[in-house]
């Protein structure tokens, strides 16, 4: 057999056997399941997939998959995590177009890693809908043919006689005649794979893509039932904390139980090497047991904020070359030289519902459920720390309160599970917001220099773009990925020119930190394109040539250039970018390109008394390629925005004395509805294929803002959070 | 100690300096609350005690005694109902993650019930002290706008 890219939607090569079906199983009528993933997607039906199928049954279980109960309810089991992002009901809607279902008839499910879940990358980087969107719609109109070709059967018709609508099957000369989908399935015995690929739907025949279907999620989040991984509850759970070093970086040297077992409500006490905890029957009981622990620390370095900056410091010429076009090392010599320095600080992820994790270790098998982005990682990560076959490990996600990144990586499960181990309890873990600003992990801080060559009549003639920044990607890797690609590749998004400039570099230094840091919305996409962003601003001001015309002229001809310059003018042209700005009030613009999705913003703002400064209004512009939800996209954009001017105004962690300064928003405050200002987004997105949203649109926040700031002020930001002196 | 929640009174044995947040979460299962700072700033863990919009992560247990307190589990008036603000926040689509919307919601639901119309000033004001990480705070303010104008439409 061979395995065929379901992407390239051509004829299947995988032999029958591979599609082997359980059909008529109690609870799940019909189940078909695809793999995805990379490098390639492939697709193959699951047999025996019957709630109760011991992992070793299913010799493949799918990644994805459905079942039809004889109710006639379709039930989409995804890999999948919803963190608010509205990916469950986009992927249904993606669903529901093939399989040609009423849309109340399909649920999703997010599937456990029992169940066959194979989700390598987790989800992040905004690729879910982009990377499911071909294999999902394989998997359901393939379904949908194996339904209709089973009523033709029945019926002595042609297959072409027998037509699938609204989760029926009716025949096309006798149209009262019909057969729901569990009907077809209850009668079924021997279900066959088409051979040939099924033909998916032109875009302009759909009917649930491209349309604000209301996301399944919402009922039950409004009602306070649905379940986040603080919420787990289970018969018998108790309550986890963990002792927690005094600074960053030191170590557990010695740990005894002391009074800790004496105090009320204490299960049991874990003193070992490097680890050290409490499980009770309340949290507030293992919180404060912590104080009758004996423990010595190591002492820990003493970092401060300076240190940090200090060693996000680019060193010229030096890291690992991203892009490189024409000769910029010698055209960086010619022409007039304009040259700038940005930099960002390390900022909290912030997701309201901090990090949480039940773990239940039975002597048989392992019990998990976990605010996660990444349920597979989170499941090898268990089997390896508690040296357990990984098929013994069960782990669930749970809606997540926010991830934004911060949850590829999830502590505190294994910190649940090792007080599991020792408990013999089921365990719940659930970080205070101290522990999330002083033990977590952050976005990295990050320091550009920008240097470019301007030639007569005031075109770039070279660019080049030199990034230091914390680790990103590398935090979750192993560590020979650091030593093969030298720089981290989650810190070059957005890093590259985007602009037809004959001569362009990108260089992306590694920068080593004692603190710990990690994925963030985006990546590096903020950080670049206010640091890109803010300098083509710069440029055009030294070019004596109006930001927006700057930027056109550096368009090219392709595609992509086209898909910018659209972005540029519609987000432009709805701010009004043409008029003249109310008397104290300017606008700023800037654009990016991540994840294939392009977004312009164009921000208005004025000053306030005090240096106070007022965003008025955002406009932005997102192509995401085909959308899939316009609802969906924009309520994404909206809170990036928002997110975004968080970061663009206040957030910054500091470090003093080898601690983050803020233990709590009384130190670190996020942006709040009286800043919020109004946000205006236009869809300019066109084509036959989704590009990602979740992400993109945080990255010209910045730029926007403080390229408004100089047309207001002339004066230059080049550091975030911006504080205006005086 | 006794007390009444969503108009049913429970029994609980926990210590009266107990966080509200707890008792309800961990004690109760009522995790339609929600927890975010532990030290009244975020807003998520928002009830009401006597119709007042109350933090319950930093009111003690014993702080709600002969009172009565409501949790998102009992915002709707039936069973199986909505009140006005989760339908206007269901028609608007506002939540993201939804992890702060309890807290927006119970907070809302008191504004409005002390101020049936207001202006989108009072509003804000009203809603500024609620974070919301995912960034909702757009449609929030209109869902309460319209949820004031479901209110003064019932009959
Ligand atoms: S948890 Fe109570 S205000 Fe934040
Ligand atoms: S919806 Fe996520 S914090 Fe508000």
């Amino acid at each position: 057999m061979s395995e065929v890219s379901a992407r390239t939607g051509r004829r299947w090569r995988v032999s029958r056997r591979g599609f082997l079906i359980g059909a008529g199983v109690a609870g799940s009528g019909l189940a078909l399941g695809i793999f995805y993933g990379i490098p390639e997607a492939r697709l193959a039906i699951a047999r025996s997939l019957d709630n109760s199928a011991a992992p070793g049954r299913v010799e493949a279980p799918p990644d994805v998959w459905f079942e039809i109960s004889p109710a006639d309810r379709i039930t989409l089991y995804l890999p999948k995590v919803e963190m608010g992002q509205g990916v469950h009901t986009a992927l249904a809607q993606i669903a529901a177009e093939e399989l040609e279902v009423e849309w109340g008839q399909l649920g999703v499910v997010q599937a456990s890693t029992a169940r066959g879940l194979r989700d390598r990358t987790g989800t992040a980087s905004s690729n879910t809908v982009s990377s499911l969107f071909i294999p999902l719609r394989e998997a359901a109109a393939t379904l949908r043919e194996m339904l209709r070709a089973e009523a033709a059967r029945r019926w002595g018709l042609e297959l072409h006689q027998a037509v699938a609508m609204d989760g029926v099957i009716f025949r096309s000369d006798r149209p009262s005649e019909r057969l729901t989908y569990s009907q077809v399935v209850e009668g079924a015995t021997d279900w066959e794979v088409p051979e040939d690929a099924p033909q998916l739907k032109p875009v302009r025949e759909f009917r649930y893509i491209g349309r604000s279907m209301a996301r399944l999620d919402l009922p039950d989040k409004l009602t306070g039932r649905a379940v986040y991984g603080f919420d787990v509850r289970v018969p018998g759970m108790v309550y986890g904390a963990v002792a927690r070093p005094p600074r960053l970086n030191s170590r557990l040297k010695r740990a005894a139980v002391g009074r800790a077992a004496e105090q009320p409500g204490v299960v049991s006490v874990v003193a070992e090497e490097a680890f050290a905890g409490i499980v009770a029957t309340s949290r507030k009981e293992a919180y404060d047991a912590l104080e009758g622990l004996e423990l010595e620390w190591e002492e820990g370095g003493g970092v401060d904020q300076a240190d940090i900056i200090r060693l996000t410091t680019v060193q010229d010429g030096k890291g690992v070359v991203i892009q490189r076009e024409g000769r910029p090392a010698a055209a960086l010599r010619r022409g007039r030289i304009v040259e700038a320095e940005y930099r960002t600080p390390m900022a909290a992820h912030a997701h309201l519902e901090p990090q949480a994790a039940m773990v239940d270790v039975r002597p048989d098998k392992v019990v998990a459920q976990v605010a996660t982005q990444s349920p597979d990682a989170m499941r090898d990560a268990l089997a390896e720390l508690l040296g357990r076959p990984k098929e013994r490990v069960e782990v669930t996600a749970t809606y997540l309160g926010g991830g934004f990144g911060r949850k590829l990586v999830v502590e505190s499960a294994l910190e649940a599970a090792r007080l599991s181990a020792a408990s013999g309890r089921p365990v719940h873990v659930g970080w205070n917001r101290t522990e999330e600003f002083r033990h977590g992990s952050f976005r990295p801080p990050t320091h550009h220099v920008l240097r470019a060559s301007l030639g007569a009549g005031g075109a770039i003639q070279a660019m080049e773009h030199q990034l230091a920044s914390g680790d990103v990607a590398f935090s979750l890797l192993p560590a020979v990925a650091a030593v093969v690609m030298g720089a981290d590749f989650g810190a070059w998004r957005g890093a590259t020119i985007p602009y037809q400039i004959p001569h362009r570099r990108a260089r992306s230094q590694r920068v080593e930190l004692p603190v710990s840091t990690t994925w963030w919305r985006g990546l590096g996409l903020l950080a670049n394109t206010f640091a890109i962003e803010s300098f083509m601003d710069e440029l055009a001001v030294e070019s004596g040539e109006e930001p927006l015309t700057f930027r056109l002229n550096h368009l090219g001809e392709d595609e992509l250039s086209e898909r910018i310059r659209r972005a540029l003018i519609v987000a432009a042209e709805a701010s009004g970018w043409g008029e003249r700005p109310s008397e104290g009030r300017a606008r700023g613009l800037a654009c990016c390109i991540d994840v294939n999705t392009v977004v312009a913003q164009v921000a208005e703002v004025s000053l306030e008394p005090r240096g106070r400064v007022r965003v008025h209004r955002m406009t932005a512009a997102v192509d995401p390629g085909l959308v899939i939800n316009p609802d969906g996209v924009r309520a994404q954009t909206q809170g990036a925005i928002v997110m975004g001017l968080s970061s663009t105004f206040l957030e910054r962690v500091m470090i003093r004395d080898g601690r983050v300064e803020a233990g709590n928003f009384d130190r670190y405050p996020l942006f709040t509805m009286a800043e919020t200002p109004e946000i205006d987004v236009h869809l300019t997105g066109t084509g036959s294929e989704p590009y990602g949203v979740g992400e993109p649109p945080i990255g010209p926040v910045a730029a926007a803002v403080a390229n408004a700031l100089f047309a207001l002020t002339g004066e230059r930001f080049r550091e975030l959070p911006l504080v205006l002196e005086g | 100690m006794e007390i009444s929640i969503n108009g049913d009174t429970y029994l609980v044995d926990s210590d009266p300096s107990e966080l509200l947040v707890w008792v309800l979460r961990d004690e109760l299962g009522l995790t339609g609350t929600k927890y975010g700072c532990g030290i009244g700033l975020c807003g998520s863990c928002t009830v009401h005690v006597d119709g007042v919009a109350t933090r319950a992560c930093i009111t003690p247990l014993v702080a709600v005694a002969d009172k009565e307190v409501r949790t998102v589990e009992g915002l709707a008036e039936t069973e199986g109902g909505l009140h006005p603000v989760q339908q206007a926040f269901l028609e608007f689509q506002v939540p993201q993650c939804s992890w702060c919307m309890s807290g927006q919601m119970m907070t809302a639901a008191a504004f409005l019930s002390r101020n049936p119309d207001p202006s989108d000033e009072e509003i804000t004001e009203a809603m500024t002290r609620n974070y919301c990480r995912c960034g909702c705070y757009a449609r929030i303010k209109v869902a309460i706008a319209r949820a004031a104008q479901l209110t003064r439409e019932l009959p």
